[in-house]
């Protein structure tokens, strides 16, 4: 059937002014992939479909939510008015929210799946350093969506999150105050600020998905890695369709069982998605007795909390981000995989052990066990990147396969 | 791959005890309110009705829900009002009115030093019906007597309420207790019902969504087999 769309005059009439015939054959039908892929390599074309959906939704909240802090009855605002219109009066309002609410956790589980894969098989390495570059970038743009995105119910922890977040830049030396009162618009969050973020919550996601062809594009000219890591030749490449589309598809199958189950019996995701204390409006003289971001943004946040000085806290949150960057350097080693690489993997198991622990500590209230844990783990994150490229240098791999 | 195994158990016990001793430390250091009582919510009609008609008599005397219109009563079948009822319910306000209390702010405000919050998404933002369930039979003789009576709540952050024991269960005669107990109930079932009013229609949506997911995916998995049956490893 593909075959009579792809011959089909109208195809052949735009493939003569565009090439699309012939750039879905390259890039969608014959596109050589290993044939040895894993369960693993799914979550590339699942963060697309939640990419979409993301969007999607978005623009349908889009045209009932107003980005308005001005006070109604009740001690609520026009904006959580708004959110409460479309949950109660837009015809499947509330299911449009929650398929936004959960895809945003669902968007960030499944960045954190397909980033540990490329870690754990070392699909940065050369050369494939500015496809890992240019996803890290995603991961970043997706952080700033998200935070952007989570001020807009106007509720309790909305409010004060970004309080917490943007006091973060307060720290930076010199500029720290202009660039919060820029971010703000004003000296503490308010209506100002509330138009900002909902202006920058819609323009990101553009951004984000040219930077996601700008990724795609990247992927297209190094190929994929695989579990081996090792460059296959051409017996062990098979096309993309019909392959991983049939593989990809019911990936997607799986996923929206998962994704479905949250957003019909477990929207709130136990409190973790749609939190509480976001549930009382935005109250400026009453401090939640205990502020978090959302779960996706905890680990970050849990190094933050490790330092006693919050200047420094702020300056090993950044690290630990832009050092993500410079992996595909720190690792010195010559074979991709862990699994020929016993040491190395010992040190990624540990290092993603260390992100679940920083995860938990930083959405836990902070008791003394929790923060010496919580050092503990951030002392393990820097130490991956700090015994990195000594331990790859001497590491002794195992003997790897000719083919994949 | 047995070695790895080994690791993988090794972390995964590790995560585990982890996990399973932060809360033990939380709640050690803190005396915090006890746990919550668990009454049994349902969202019959009875129970819905029961709970409206003591949300309106007691709570809406301070307490509003303005994202409920009278209205809304007879638009969500699982309350099914009448229009007779919702007529005599309202008297002469708006069907598009919301479930608003007469005391104004600033006269809540004089009588018990606060605003009383609205109660449109209470269950939402609080620990759910239990939280509603467990203040209102929460009531009692503060131990150390530093709280008035009818004022110290075991389940209220702090114990002490400036809300007036609603239901009187302070005090009440034991026989009493059951009928106090199920108006309870029923207003924390009615105000977890209209914390979300779709929540029923979305489950009952949610078990074709899934119904159908799982037999596409099922289909899915078994083209998959077909397709990759000629690929080699």
């Amino acid at each position: 059937m593909i075959e009579r769309m792809l011959n089909s005059s109208v195809a052949q009439w735009l493939d003569e002014r565009s090439g699309i015939v012939g750039m879905v054959r390259k890039h969608l039908l014959d596109y050589p992939t290993p044939k040895n892929l894993n369960y693993m390599w799914n979550f590339g074309s699942l963060a697309m479909l939640v990419l979409l959906l993301q969007i999607l939704s978005g623009i349908f909240l889009a045209m009932f939510y107003k980005p308005d802090a001005m006070a109604t009855a009740g001690g609520y605002t026009v904006a959580f008015d708004s959110i409460e219109r479309i949950m109660r009066d837009v015809n499947y309002g509330w299911l449009i929210r929650y398929i936004h609410a959960v895809g945003a956790s669902a968007f960030f589980f499944i960045i954190y799946m397909h980033l540990g894969r490329g870690l754990y098989y070392g699909s940065y390495k050369k050369p494939r350093e500015l496809l890992w570059i240019v996803g890290v970038i995603i991961l970043l743009v997706m952080q700033a969506t998200a935070f952007f995105g989570y001020l807009l119910p106007w509720g309790q922890m909305s409010y004060w999150g970004a309080t917490v977040i943007t006091n973060l830049f307060g720290a930076v030396p010199v500029v720290g105050d202009f660039i919060n009162e820029l971010l703000r618009g004003g000296f503490s969050i308010g209506d100002p600020t509330l138009n900002r973020f909902f202006s920058l919550h819609y323009l990101f996601p553009m951004i984000l998905v040219a930077i996601v062809v700008a990724h795609l594009h990247a992927l297209h000219v190094v190929h994929s890695n695989n579990p081996t890591g090792v460059e296959p030749s051409k017996k062990g490449l098979i096309p993309f369709h019909p392959y991983y589309t049939v593989k990809d598809l019911f990936g997607v199958g799986v996923f929206l069982i998962v994704f479905c189950y949250f957003v019909f019996f477990n929207p709130t995701g136990w409190g973790l998605f749609l939190e509480p204390d976001n549930f009382s409006p935005a109250n400026n003289f009453q401090t939640p007795a205990h502020i978090a971001p959302v779960w996706y943004l905890t680990p970050w946040y849990s190094i933050l909390r490790s330092f006693p000085d919050k200047l420094l806290g702020v300056v090993a949150m950044a690290l630990s981000m832009v050092l993500l960057f410079f992996i595909p350097w720190l690792d010195k080693g010559r074979v991709r995989s862990a699994r020929y690489r016993p040491v190395f993997r010992q040190m990624v198991l540990l290092f993603f052990a260390s992100v679940v622990v920083l995860g938990y500590c930083g959405h836990s209230e902070p008791t003394e066990l929790l923060k010496t844990i919580g050092r503990i783990a951030t002392a393990v994150y820097f130490g991956f990147f700090l015994f990195l490229p000594i331990v790859t240098k001497h590491e002794k791999t195992r003997p790897v396969p000719q083919d994949v | 791959m047995k070695r790895s195994h080994r690791t993988t158990a090794v972390l995964g016990i590790a995560f585990g005890l982890v996990i399973a001793c932060a809360p033990m430390a939380v709640q050690a250091e803190e005396g915090g309110p006890p746990p919550l009582k668990h009454p049994h919510i349902t969202m019959d009609r009875k129970t819905l009705q029961e709970g409206l008609q003591v949300f309106t008599n007691i709570c809406m005397g301070c307490h509003s829900a303005k994202y409920v219109t009278y209205g809304d009563l007879m638009r969500y079948p699982e309350l099914g009002l009448t229009r007779k009822q919702v007529d005599a319910l309202r008297g002469s306000k708006s069907l598009l009115a919301g479930l608003t209390t007469d005391l104004t702010p600033a006269d809540a405000k004089m009588s018990y030093g606060k605003v009383p919050p609205d109660l449109s998404v209470i269950t939402r933002s609080r620990q759910g019906p239990d939280y509603v369930y467990s203040i209102l039979t929460g009531f009692e003789h503060d131990p150390s007597g530093r709280i008035p009576d009818g004022f110290y709540n075991v389940y209220f952050p702090g114990n002490h309420i400036a809300m007036p024991d609603p239901l009187t269960w302070f005090h009440h005669d034991p026989k009493d207790t059951d009928h106090i107990e199920e108006q309870a109930r029923s207003v924390a079932s009615f105000l977890a019902f209209i914390g979300e009013p779709h929540q029923l229609q979305r489950e009952t949506i949610g078990y074709y969504v899934i119904g159908f997911l799982v037999l596409l995916t099922i289909v899915l998995w078994l083209l998959k087999r077909e397709i990759w049956k000629d690929v080699k490893h």
